[in-house]
Parts: C-alpha cells; structure tokens; sequence
C-alpha cells in the first residue's frame, strides 16, 4: 500500500489547475505517470514557507523543486518515461535545460516584472492567497527575485539596459518557442503517443502563457500564433485535466446553493 | 573556441593577454580579432564566421538545429555552471588555486581585491539560479547525468551530428578537454567524464585530428 501522496501548490485559474508553472510541471507529471496525488492548494490558512512551493509530502519526506519531486516520483514506480529510449531520455533533459535558460527568463519577465501585468494581474492573484501581512511583502520579494535572477544571468555586458535585456530575452524566448514547435510538428506529443517528463516541462511553462490574461501581451501572441503548441496544451487540459476541474466547479456550485438557501 | 576554428579551417594565432576580459566588447573571453573587427562569445563568433561564409552547421535539418541548440544550452547550462561552482564556491579549490591563478597577472593588493570580487558575483549568480545551496556532491551528480546525456546522445557516432562536426562538438570538447587537463585540488569532477569512454574516445580523436596534425605541442589528455 503505497504512503499517501500529498502536493501542496499554487491554485488554479483561468481554466488551468495551476497558475504556477513549477506546480503545473508537477501535476502534469503525476497524471501523467498515474502517481496518485492528493492536490491541496495554498490558500491564505496554508501555514508553510510558500517559497518552495511546490511541496511533495510523504509520511517520512519532504522534497521541494520540480526536477527533485519528479525523480521521487520516479523512485517510487510512478515513470512516464520507461518507454524512451536513452537518446530520447538525454533529449529529454536537452530540451529542459533549453527552456530553463531561454524561455523562462521571458515567462518570468511576463508574470513579475512587466508592470502593467504584475500590478494589475499577477500581485492580486497571489495576494489574495497570502496572508495579513505576508501579502503585503511576499508578491514584491518574488518580483525582485525573479529581475535579480533575470538580470544576473543575462544582463552582462554589452546589455547594460534593462530594456536591451528585456529585447534580448524576449527574442531567445521567441526563438525557443519556435524550436519547440518544429520539434512537435504534428505529433501529439513530443516523444510518441504517451506524454512523458517533456511534456510535463513545456505544458508547465507553456500553458499559464498560453492561457492567463494579461495587458501587456507580446510573448502570448507569438505563442498563439504556433498552433501545434496551442493545440498541445489544450489536449493536455482536456484529456487530463478536465475531471477534476468540472468536479471542482461542480461542488463549488452546491456549496454556493447550500450556502444561498439553508434548510 | 579553437576547436571551433579549427574546424572551419580557419588560421589562427593564439594570444593569451592579462587584461583580455576588459579588450573584450562583451567582458567575456574568449574573443577574436579580425582585421579591423572584434566578436567575443561562442554565439555572435558561429554568426560572424558564418557571415563569411563558413558555417559547420548547414548540412542539418531544423529539427536537428533545434536538438544541436538544446544540447548546447544543456552544456553551458551544466558544465560551465559545475566548472564555475568548483572554482568559485568549493572552498578548497578557491583558497588554493584559483585566487592564485585569477590575481597572478596583479600587484598585491589588487590581485586579493579582484579576486574577492569576482567570487561574490559568481556566488551572487549560482544563488540567483538556485545553485547556492547545492553541495558538491550534487553538483557533481548533475555533471555525471549531463555526461551520461551526452553519452547517449553521441553513442558509436564519431561526430553528435553523423560524420560531420558542428559547433556543438566543438562546445563539448572544450568543455570537457578544459576539465580532463585543468589540475585542481580533487579529481573527481574528471573521473566523473572519464567514466565515459565513447566521451573520452570523442576528445582524443578531436585533439588528433585538428591540434596534433597542425602541430600545436600544448599539454595533451593524460591516459588514465
């Protein structure tokens, strides 16, 4: 009998079961292997470090970082990958390591830095999952953090502008869009016909771009222009994510009729 | 870099200078200077040859463009980050040979300066990214998987691309030549890529076929 599985992580919205692309990676890998995970989502009663979020729970671990939970998972018998070969597996982490480095930059940019949509749409969603007074300081140390990261990594000379920065990493994330979708073609997934450890990277990062709205919407109209990679995430949420979603709204609506007339 | 070169076929004079990070547009080494024009950086350099119509990667599709671009960012992702760490963050190798080495070319005390200096950011970096917390042995593992990827990925091949090399075999073999001949206070970083003969093979047959044959004397692959 298998420990109980538990994965705390950041909610859902705009159709999606995660906002968070490290949580999405996650989830997407345990529907994928079949892990049995019992999804509890932070809100503003979660009393841990939201920083290390996602969090994988056990009776006896704890493990935190996507790439660290999925070989846990792995560990445990639950692999969505046994059927690559070891080429496609060294693909695989090929692939990883290129959207870590030129696309998440970018998704990072989009989400916490780019104002208009930090303030008008990202700070408020995670506020509202944050506690008195943490939701005043969190939302503005993961901003900071993710322009130190952005800045450390890519802001070297001669880019001493944070706008030639912005320029730069936007076209890297440009042009790794495109080679992910050359790579897809008309595949329905990236290695065969059953989803593996890939999938579950570019559906983590792909997908809260792809859906979220935002005013400010530059890198999501170059996506929503590469239809194999719209039509992916979209498979994705509707083979694997849709149950639970329409029981989650389902219950959300009798709890709203119960609430409206007790009896 | 040089084997990049070497590859296209391109004459080259070496030059090693103390201040070559600051002669370089970028602050990086290495750089090259060509007549009236200097292009630093693995990236804009592959651009600027190609402009002159050398280019070692036309012959692949665009899938495999894409899988040539992926396993370059897997390197530099891993190797150079590992490289980085073991000189910078692991305090033995710092305190004994790297601050030695980076502040050789200064007067006292330039050369601690410098040297400080240049840790805090390397150190500012690998925690940006999430390296700051990792241990040595971690690090260590994560060279080994990037190894065995790139193990996988060359097999029986001679080339990761078939017969012809292309600017990924020139990244790999700089990388992995710099880290089987660089001496540092512990081996295993090394012993980690010599696990993998087909790798090793693939470093000796690059160093045969394009440093040896031109008669460059530099220090070779020692046999373990």
């Amino acid at each position: 009998m298998a420990a109980p599985l538990e994965l705390s992580c950041w909610g859902g919205g705009w159709g999606l079961p995660s906002v968070h692309s490290e949580s999405l990676v996650v989830m997407a890998y345990a529907k994928f292997s079949g892990a049995p995970l019992k999804v509890n989502v932070i809100d503003k009663t979660w009393r841990g470090s939201r920083g290390d979020v996602p969090i994988l729970t056990t009776e006896d671990n704890i493990v935190s970082q996507p790439a660290k939970i999925l070989n846990f998972l792995r560990k445990q018998k639950y692999n969505a990958d046994y059927e690559l070969s070891a080429k496609q597996g060294a693909d695989t982490l090929a692939y990883i390591a290129l959207i870590e480095e030129k696309l998440l930059p970018a998704v990072l940019h989009t989400f916490w830095v780019e104002s208009d949509n930090y303030f008008s749409v990202t700070k408020p969603w995670f506020a509202s999952r944050i506690p008195f007074p943490l939701s005043l300081i969190l939302p503005g140390r993961i901003s900071k953090g993710a322009l130190n990261r952005i800045l450390l990594t890519r802001g070297e000379p001669p880019l001493y502008h944070l706008r030639e920065v912005e320029a730069q990493i936007y076209r890297d994330a440009k042009e790794c869009l495109n080679l992910l979708s050359n790579r897809l073609g008309t595949s329905q997934f990236f290695f065969g016909d059953t989803p593996s450890t890939l999938d579950a990277y570019v559906f983590g990062f792909l997908a809260p771009l792809y859906k979220v709205r935002f005013p400010k919407v530059q890198l999501q109209e170059h996506l929503k222009q590469l239809s194999n990679l719209c039509r992916f995430c979209d498979d994705i949420l509707n083979s694997y994510f849709r149950l639970s979603l329409g029981v989650d709204h389902f219950l959300l609506k009798v709890n709203h009729r119960y609430l409206l007339s007790p009896c | 870099m040089m084997a990049f070169l070497q590859m296209c076929n391109l004459p080259i004079k070496v030059v090693c200078r103390a201040n070559a990070e600051y002669m370089s547009p970028s602050g990086k080494v290495p750089f090259i200077h060509v007549g009236n024009q200097v292009v630093s950086e693995l990236g804009p350099i592959v651009q600027f040859v190609k402009a002159k119509g050398h280019s070692l990667s036309d012959g692949l599709d665009e899938v495999q463009k894409a899988e040539m671009k992926a396993y370059m960012e897997l390197v530099n992702n891993m190797l150079l980050t590992a490289e980085l760490y073991l000189q910078w963050c692991d305090e033995a190798t710092v305190g004994e040979i790297t601050h030695a080495r980076y502040g050789s070319p200064y007067p006292w005390p330039l050369n601690h300066i410098l040297a400080y200096q240049k840790q805090w950011e390397v150190k500012r970096k690998m925690k940006a990214i999430g390296w700051g917390n990792k241990t040595l042995d971690q690090v260590l593992e994560d060279v080994d998987q990037c190894c065995q990827a790139l193990s996988q990925r060359l097999g029986t091949q001679p080339y990761f691309f078939n017969k012809q090399p292309t600017e990924l075999d020139a990244l790999v073999f700089g990388h992995l030549y710099t880290i089987l001949t660089t001496q540092l206070t512990n081996d295993e970083l090394s012993e980690k890529v010599k696990n993998y003969s087909n790798l090793l093979a693939f470093c000796r047959r690059i160093e045969q076929h394009y440093f040896e044959d031109r008669g460059k004397g530099s220090s070779s692959i020692k046999s373990s």
